[in-house]
This record gives C-alpha cells, structure tokens and sequence, in this order.
C-alpha cells in the first residue's frame, strides 16, 4: 500500500511537482497518468527514493520514505525510467545479483529466479549473456530483477514504452498475474489505451498536479464525456494548449 | 557486508569478462620486461662495443712507440682513411688520430708534439671511444714525460703536485638502485593503470550503460555499493602489481648484470619488500579513480579525467627529484611519494623499519578510502546520479 500526501518538488524555479496527493491500494493496479513532462517520473522517483523531496509525505507499507528510504525501497519493486542492463552478465545473473543486494540468497533465491524466469518467459534467454538483447527482452530482465525479492508494492515507470504488440501484451498479462496476488501495482504512461486496458483505479497527473483520481467510471462522469480519451484531453487541459 | 561482497563479486565477474580490463591489466605487465629487456641489451651491446675499438690513426709510422703501447693495452691500431674530416663526417669512422710528420723529430728533441684527433662534435654517442683513445695518447705522453725527467735525475713526482683520487662512496647495490630508478615507476604506474578499467566502468559505466538508477533503489547503502566497486578496483590493480612485479624479475633474471658493472640483488625478500611497499597504493589509486570518474557522464570522459589525474599523484615524487631531496620524515605518508621512497631503500638494500611501511600503506588505505566516502557523498545528490 502506498501512501502519498501533499508532494512538492522545484527544480530551480520551475514547480515539477507541486502538491501531489494518492493513495495505491493492495490488489488493485492504478495508472498514474499524465502527458510527457507531467512530472509522473519525478513523483516515482521521490517514491523509490532517489530525489528528496521539497516537501510531503510517503508510506509504503506505512514505512516512511523520507525517514527510511532503504526499508521503503525494501518494500518495493521497481522499474525505473532507465533500465540498462550490464552487457556482460547473463539474464539470471542480473536477477541473482539484484537479489543479493536485496538480502536474498542461496536455495530460496535460486527457487524464485527460477520461478520468475518461468513466469516471465525467459527460458530461452536466462544463461545469454544481456548484450545484443532485443528491446523486449531488455524489459524482462529489467522487470525480472525488480521482482526477485517478491515485493508488495510494484512501481512501474511506463512499463511498455518500446515494447512491440506482443510484448505489451505479455506485459499486461503480468501486470494482471501480479493484481490477482493481492500486490499493490502503480504504473506511470501517457498512453490512454495502455491505462485504460489495465487499470483499477487512474489519477491524472498535469503539470505537477493532480487534476483527477478515481475509477474510470468516475471519471468520465467529472469530464462529461463518453469516451475516456476525451476525458483525459479535458482533465488534463491539454485541449486548451492545443486549441 | 553481504551487499558489499554482493557487488564485490559482480564486478570481479564483469571485469573478468571484460576484454578492455582484461587488455590493461595483462598487457601493461608484459610490456615492462619488453622494455628492460630491449634496454640493457642495448646497453651491454655498445659496452661491449667500445671495447674493442679499432683506433684509426694516419701516419702511425711517424710514431712506433705509440702503436706499440696502444696494442699493447689490447687495442688494434687500423691505418687511418686517406681523407679523415670526410670519413668522420660521413660517419664511417668514429674518430681518426692525425700523427703529424715532424711528431718524431718534435718528440726526439723534447718539444710538445702535437696529434690531431678529428671528430664530429654533434655525435654524441661514440664519447666513450674517443676518450678511450684520448686516455690512450695522454696516458703514452705522460709517461714520456715520466721517463724525461728520470733520465734528468729529477723525481716524476715534482711534475704532478697534485693527484685526484676518486673515492666512490656508493655501495654497488646502491648504483644498481639508483640505476633501476624506473622499476618502482613502472610499479607505481601498474597499480594506477591495471585496475583504472574497472574503476572506471563500475562508476562512470553505469551512468553510462544507464544502469545507475537500477542500481541506486536496491536497500542497500550507497557507502556500501562503493566500497564493493572500490575493492574489485583494488583486487585488480593488486593482481596487476603482482603480475607485473612477476614479470619484471623474470626479465631481469636473463641480463646479464656483470657486465654492467651492477651487483643487483633481486632475491625473495626485496621481491617482498617491493610488493608490500607498492600493495597499498592500489587503495589510494582506485580510489582516486573512482571518485574522479563518478563526475564522468561516460567512459570517455572519466579516461580523460584520469589520464589527466595521473600527473598529480606524479608531482610530488618529480619535485622531489627535481629539488633533489633525500628521504624526508614527511614523504613516507604521500602516495606514490612514499612508495618510490620505499622501494629505493628496499632495492639499495638499506633496513626498512615497518613503520615506514605502516605509515606508507595506512597512508594510501586511508585516502583510498577518504575518496570512496566522498564519492559515496556524491552518489546521493540528485544531479550527480541523474547526470544533470
């Protein structure tokens, strides 16, 4: 479960984020979406702990991130806005190194790598080294290493960008595997369709703030539209740029 | 702990596998007994060279008693060329002594007789050969001079007042030392370049592989994940040092040293004094790198940085020799410094207290360490972790 209340962030002069708050609940998977720029990555990273924040305050798990930032992290898998790989180690040597640092070893280890190779189609590629890896496989051994440690909470920094049809949909698969196991999923895209297929609960993020949370049915009912997208190009404003 | 040898282990791994930190750490090693090598062949080669010089003289018929001393002190007196100032400048002969032709009518009544030895100022290199054959001449001319004056009832001693005698103080082994000034560089440089490749690729490499933030969000301190980057730096600069030591006294076991003059004692307890002598500046030269590469935005960047950086460490060991001081209470504590210091008095032979080593080795720990703390500082900033 996560928890963020009153979120600020200034870069110089500009208000990345200002004033963000949401709540993700477990079992449930929640879109955080917004247009490129909203500040949606600036947000995830003052969650997972790699910037400070201005001001606010963060639970995951109801451990406070600003406090404890290492037993926040501890609490999460995470797929950050970069994922490079290291060239030269083998798919499920990412995934043993990524648990080791996580406290993860030996017998139990070796029992989830194999599990999460399993489950995320991997067979093929576990003991290729990562370099010359397609973009997709990239992904997965990206997101494999986040989840070797079996986390709660499940953050995702636009989860598909790059992805071909078969990989989103194999992402969306496991994004869905991971709602049904009680997990606390939020994932970040400026993509509607990619939000709207999946998602339990959307807040819409737009420069820096939240314009609107709730289920897709609630929003639709705030914008007065029919269709999400419309709904999405409403809330966020973007239409008044744009016109 | 775990964490640290979490990572320790991945980048032991990583840089195996590495064809670029494989290249520095083995070929560096090698390269320096080429060097030796190729440089005291070239050396015993010219000595044995200007041992057997062939003394070209013209008009060596105006002066048999000259030939004669000269080929009786083992050298060979060859007729000289027709015309000396063109061979000597052409370069076929080194130098040619002129014997004049009233040499032995000058001689005969005891008037100074003069010989002519042509050479090329600008050649540096046959100096050697033509002062052998200057001591040759002056040394035939005093003893003429020494058998005049007998034959005038004087003593010889009156003509020479005064005598220089030479008097070297330095043991041989301390000639060997001083003559293998470089083998402690070439050390010192090992442990910089054998471990930069790894020092390098785990900082500036991740920001560049874009494997940095992956790596940052894992609950693991950032103290921690340095100290484990740190120390593969190290086992690598070690394993080069070591390596590198390995090949040196290889190399230098097949020259052979007697003809240079040089007793070099090179057994296993100088080998082991060197090696914990330069050992330690491992901690300081990785440490040192990797906190200048985690400025780096890339690869590149950080090798210029360092490349760069290596001079520093350099300084102070050059202006110590350029103001030539000796061992200074004070050198022992600042790297690379401390090291050259050290070695020279292992390999001179001298007693090495284990203080020196203690304060040389804690010395480059201590700093090594100093700069992973501070580049642990860095690696919390935002803009330092996201490049901006």
């Amino acid at each position: 479960m996560i928890h963020i209340e009153g979120l600020q962030k200034h870069f110089g002069a500009v208000a990345a984020v200002d004033g963000v708050d949401f709540d993700v609940p477990d079992g449930q998977v929640t879109g955080l979406l917004g247009p490129n720029g909203a500040g949606k990555t600036t947000t995830l990273r003052m969650l997972y702990g790699l910037m400070r924040c201005d001001r606010g305050h963060m639970e995951v798990d109801g451990v406070d991130v600003v406090r404890d930032p290492q037993g926040a992290q501890a609490r999460m898998g995470i797929l950050p806005d970069s994922r490079g790989l290291y060239p030269r180690l083998t798919a499920r040597e990412h995934l043993r190194y990524f648990g080791q640092l996580h406290g993860v070893d030996g017998a139990s280890l070796e029992a989830r790598i194999d599990r999460l190779i399993h489950d995320l189609d991997m067979g093929g590629i576990a003991d290729r080294r990562t370099e010359g890896f397609s973009q997709g496989e990239r992904v997965k051994v990206a997101l494999g290493r986040a989840l070797v440690h079996d986390p709660n909470n499940v953050l995702l920094d636009e989860p598909t960008n790059g992805l071909d049809v078969m990989g989103t949909r194999a992402m969306r698969t496991i994004i869905r595997q991971m709602r049904a196991a009680g997990k606390c999923v939020l994932f970040s895209s400026h993509i509607m369709q990619e939000v709207s297929a999946l998602c339990d609960r959307i807040v819409i993020i737009s420069a820096g703030r939240i314009v609107a949370q709730g289920t897709p049915e609630e929003l639709l009912e705030q914008s007065g539209h029919d269709t999400l997208e419309d709904a999405f190009v409403t809330l966020t404003g973007i239409d008044e740029v744009t016109r | 702990m775990n964490a640290v040898l979490a990572v320790l282990k991945k980048e032991l791994i990583d840089g195996l596998r590495d064809r670029r930190s494989m290249m520095s750490a083995i070929i560096f090693p090698m390269i320096g007994p080429l060097l030796i090598s190729f440089m005291f062949n070239t050396v015993t080669e010219r000595q044995r060279e200007s041992q057997d010089v062939k003394i070209p003289i013209v008009g060596a018929e105006q002066a048999p008693g000259l030939v004669d001393w000269i080929e009786r002190r083992g050298y060979e007196v060859v007729e000289g060329p027709l015309d000396p100032e063109a061979a000597v400048r052409e370069g076929t002969v080194d130098f040619v002594l002129i014997i004049p032709e009233d040499f032995a009518s000058d001689l005969a009544q005891a008037r100074t007789a003069e010989i002519e030895l042509v050479r090329d100022g600008t050649k540096k290199d046959v100096g050697a050969s033509i002062g052998r054959a200057r001591s040759l001449v002056e040394s035939y001319g005093r003893m003429m001079g020494r058998l005049r004056l007998i034959a005038r009832g004087i003593s010889p001693q009156l003509g020479q007042p005064i005598s220089v005698e030479t008097v070297d103080i330095a043991s041989e082994r301390q000639r060997a030392a001083h003559f293998m000034i470089f083998i402690p560089m070439y050390l010192i440089l090992a442990a910089f370049i054998t471990g930069m490749n790894l020092a390098v690729d785990t900082t500036a490499g991740e920001r560049e592989r874009q494997s940095l933030e992956p790596l940052l969000i894992n609950p693991v301190s950032r103290m921690s994940l340095l100290l484990g980057k740190w120390l593969s730096a190290v086992v690598f600069s070690c394993a080069g040092v070591v390596l590198t030591m390995a090949s040196l006294v290889l190399a230098m076991r097949r020259v052979s040293w007697q003809e240079l003059g040089i007793q070099l004692n090179l057994g296993a307890p100088e080998v082991a004094g060197v090696l914990l002598a330069t050992l330690p500046l491992a901690f300081f030269a990785s440490g040192a790198q990797v906190l200048v590469s985690s400025f780096a935005r890339s690869f590149k960047e950080a090798q210029t940085y360092i490349s760069l950086m290596i001079i520093v460490p350099m300084a102070p060991s050059i202006i110590a020799q350029l103001y030539s001081l000796g061992n200074e209470w004070w050198m022992a504590p600042i790297p690379v410094l401390g090291q050259q210091v050290l070695m020279t008095e292992v390999v001179s032979g001298e007693p090495v207290s284990l203080l020196s080593y203690a304060a040389t080795g804690l010395s480059s720990l201590v700093l090594g360490l100093l700069c992973v703390w501070i580049t642990a500082r860095l690696f919390t900033r935002e803009n330092v972790v996201f490049g901006r």
